[in-house]
């Protein structure tokens, strides 16, 4: 009964209608506040409200950059974030192997505990944490100072637990490592093992079988992992804010909230336009994950 | 017996490559989570003659929470904030856009595309914005929207705070239910239907009776999931409130930083850290139930 009749295709219309009225209301939902970043950034006199620019400049990119330390801003957050997210790639892509391959009684309670870590509030953990890396701050410095003297500050702002690229760095990395692994693990559990068995079979010795085997095999696994890892790190204010001080270590999410924290002379083109720079990265980052969304998103729902 | 060695060898070499990865979970998550029940027993602080000589202090902490208002009240608007915004905002519109998207009509991708953006925005970011839309004034844009349906113009963030960081963290979640929800969609057959369809039943009546039952699994997963993850939500209702206008938004997150980092009291903070803590294990023990992991 291939034959439709009328009345059902008036249906079929109708609920056409219905679907793209719904999506067009929602979309308007999603779409509208980015309109102002984006309108108010290109606005020589841009307002807290959205409206259409009168003049349209670039001046308020080109103030970010001069007036205020933007460059310098930028360059923090794609080191941290970017330090992050190679640590993770590595770090998972070893580690989720492991769990793939393993037959040892730790896999189950591990897996678990991954995924409870993943539940945990980093708000309930900063304050011990902080208390940590101060105590292990402390103990660098006692090690550092008495051989650089003078020295020792500038170094520790790259080696420090507290306040420095290295403390930041690893806090922001551990907290995207649960998700890596499991991505990694789920990764490898569907990758063949005649080829690490071929490999095995002809002597090669784990680090040969990871170089020339796996890393090549694991490219899409990881570039899923480190775009999750990236993603999530970016977008993390909690952290810097509780870990960096510093004028000179300041990321990006922090410039802007101090930014705007200038409440009686807040100039909202530079606002915008640095909210837009940050904004950037995160987007096209999330257009390259947009297909390994349902995987990740979706964990272990069968189907 | 050459086997056994050589399978030994493998096991001790999974545990080597992932060690890395197990110490900086123990050190950075697992220890701070346990220093905190610690630090919950002491009265710890940042400043003052606590923060010198910090004292076991038993159970006062927890008894001091109990008569807190402050801690029922930052609870209550957790509890509001999760309920409204992830288990009714973000379900409602994600399944709607999911069943929506799941006909073939025109321009499903750049709906999609749309619909995923508020989630690409970082914390930051989307608070600017949204502090933007509800500015007060007849200039904002949520006003002005609204005057056109004869509505006055209010200070939106003042006026009905909590509502608002609903319909934020409403906004910026729609993509992962509809994500979530269009994989449970598409796991159900669509013969199901047709002969559902055979059968002359209405399409309220194949969404009460087929969809929503098949979706289940799906629907309890994206729950705990949602539930948990909003939990953890701090950066949002920082830049966007910071938990005011007179706590009316500050969620049980914004409430430990506020205790922690400007009351400086650490032992207390800890304390409340405790609470969330076990609330979010509770949900993710279900959730890792609901998961049934595969090895």
């Amino acid at each position: 009964m291939a034959v439709i009749s009328p009345s059902e295709t008036a249906n079929k219309g109708r609920s056409d209608l219905i679907a793209y009225a719904t999506l067009s209301l929602i979309s308007i939902f999603c779409a509208v506040p980015f309109f102002w970043v984006l309108l108010a950034s290109l606005d020589g006199n841009a307002q807290l409200f959205l409206h259409w620019p009168e003049q349209w400049t670039f001046a308020n990119y080109i103030k970010v950059f001069t007036k205020e330390d933007g460059a310098k801003w930028l360059f923090n957050s794609l080191f941290v974030v970017g330090g992050a997210t190679l640590l993770v790639m590595v770090l998972a892509g070893l580690g989720g192997y492991a769990l793939s391959r393993t037959r040892a009684w730790w896999k189950l309670p591990f897996l678990y505990a991954i995924l409870l870590i993943r539940v945990l509030p980093p708000t309930a953990l900063v304050v011990p944490l902080y208390k940590f890396l101060l105590t292990l701050n402390n103990a660098e410095a006692a090690v550092l100072r008495p051989i650089f003297g003078s020295y020792a500050r500038d170094i520790m702002r790259w080696t420090g637990f507290i306040d420095g690229y290295l403390g930041l760095i690893l806090v922001l990395a551990t907290m995207q490592l649960p998700l890596a692994l499991w991505i990694m693990k789920t990764f490898f559990d569907g990758l063949p093992r005649d080829y690490e068995e071929a490999a095995l079979m002809d002597g090669a010795t784990l680090i040969q079988r990871i170089r020339r085997v796996l890393i090549p095999l694991a490219l899409p696994g990881l570039a899923a992992a480190g775009l999750f890892a990236f993603m999530s790190a970016w977008g993390d204010f909690l952290l810097p804010l509780i870990f960096l001080s510093s004028p000179e270590l300041q990321t990006l999410p922090l410039g802007l909230f101090r930014a705007f924290l200038r409440i009686n002379e807040i100039d909202y083109g530079l606002l915008t336009a640095l909210a837009f720079i940050y904004l950037l990265p995160a987007v096209v980052a999330f257009g390259f994950a947009r297909r390994f969304l349902v995987q990740t998103f979706s964990g272990g729902v069968k189907g | 017996m050459a086997r056994n060695s050589h399978e030994k060898r493998a096991e001790r070499q999974w545990l080597l490559i992932l060690l890395p990865s197990l110490v900086l979970l123990l050190a950075f998550v697992i220890y701070p989570a346990l220093y905190s029940i610690y630090l919950s027993f002491t009265n710890e602080a940042l400043t003052g003659a606590a923060a010198l000589r910090p004292r076991f202090v038993g159970l006062r902490n927890y008894t001091r929470l109990l008569n807190d208002a402050k801690f029922w009240n930052a609870l209550f608007v957790t509890f509001v904030f999760v309920i409204c915004s992830a288990v009714i905002g973000q379900f409602v519109l994600g399944l709607i856009s999911a069943m929506a998207l799941r006909r073939p009509i025109r321009f499903r991708r750049l709906f999609s595309s749309i619909i995923l953006l508020p989630n690409a925005a970082p914390e930051v970011v989307a608070g600017f914005m949204w502090i933007s839309m509800l500015a007060g004034g007849d200039n904002a844009t949520l006003s002005r929207i609204v005057s056109f349906f004869g509505v006055a113009p209010a200070d939106w963030l003042q006026v009905f705070p909590l509502s608002m960081i609903i319909v934020v963290n409403t906004w910026r979640g729609i993509a992962t239910a509809m994500i979530l929800l269009t994989a449970g969609l598409s796991t159900i057959p669509g013969e199901i239907y047709e002969a559902a369809r055979m059968d002359g039943a209405t399409p309220s009546q194949m969404f009460r009776r087929i969809t929503l039952p098949l979706m289940m699994p799906t629907i309890l997963l994206y729950m705990l999931i949602s539930a948990v993850s909003t939990i953890a939500v701090f950066g949002l209702v920082y830049a966007l409130t910071r938990g005011g206008p007179g706590g009316a938004t500050e969620v049980v997150s914004i409430y430990i930083y506020n205790q922690s980092f400007t009351a400086f009291q650490l032992g207390y903070g800890a304390a409340v850290a405790v609470v969330a803590l076990v609330i979010s294990l509770i949900l993710g023990i279900a959730y890792v139930r609901a998961m049934k992991v595969e090895v």
